[in-house]
């Protein structure tokens, strides 16, 4: 007689910690990692967001929202937005204060407005990338 | 700003997370993070001059 045994897989739940840090790393940039206390990570991952948010702001980069283009083309805004949403407060504290969403001419001509757009689009993808990495801390999933 | 000055900003700023997020080791994440780094730099240097013949 074969005995076949069958692998017991034990899935262990999320804390609820772990999805608040997930929030915090979101909407924060590097809050997530200085709740976990990792310090260095915080300043490093954090820093390079908050770096790279700005430097696009002054280099007069634009972000993106729903408000802006008409009809199908309103559609084309949703990944570029999802990408800036990536930047938590620092987004939606510029779209209440209408920072870096107007279209203007002039600062479409600046010689950096595409390296501006860039590094806004990228800060919000890094700060996506934080978030995961802040939150598997937090689960356990990572030392 | 000057371009490259850009570029390298940019390589900085993306493998300083790419290095912190991957690997265990500490060592082992400056090395993949300088890597990143190089590879950003030196694909950035080798498509500029592509482009440069391109007109």
């Amino acid at each position: 007689m074969v005995k076949t045994e069958k692998a017991i897989e034990r899935v262990e739940p999320t804390p609820a910690l772990a999805w608040l840090v997930g929030l915090a790393a979101w909407f924060i940039p590097g809050a997530g990692h200085l709740m976990t206390k990792h310090w260095v990570r915080a300043l490093l991952m954090g820093g390079s967001v908050w770096l790279c948010f700005f430097l696009g702001l002054w280099m007069g980069g634009h972000m993106f929202s729903l408000s802006t283009g008409q009809g199908s083309s309103q559609l084309l805004q949703v990944p570029p937005m999802i990408a800036n949403l990536g930047s938590g407060a620092l987004y939606i504290v510029c779209y209440m204060l209408d920072i870096g969403f107007a279209d203007d001419l002039v600062q479409a001509a600046r010689a950096t407005y595409e390296y501006g757009n860039t590094f806004l689009l990228i800060a919000g993808l890094l700060n996506y990338l934080n978030m995961l990495d802040a939150f598997d801390i937090a689960a356990g999933r990572k030392p | 700003m000057r371009h490259f000055l850009v570029m390298t900003v940019f390589a900085g700023l993306v493998s300083i997370v790419f290095g912190a997020v991957a690997k265990d080791t500490p060592r082992d994440r400056c090395i993949y993070g300088l890597k990143v780094f190089a590879e950003f730099m030196l694909i950035g240097l080798v498509l500029g001059w592509i482009l440069y013949f391109i007109p």
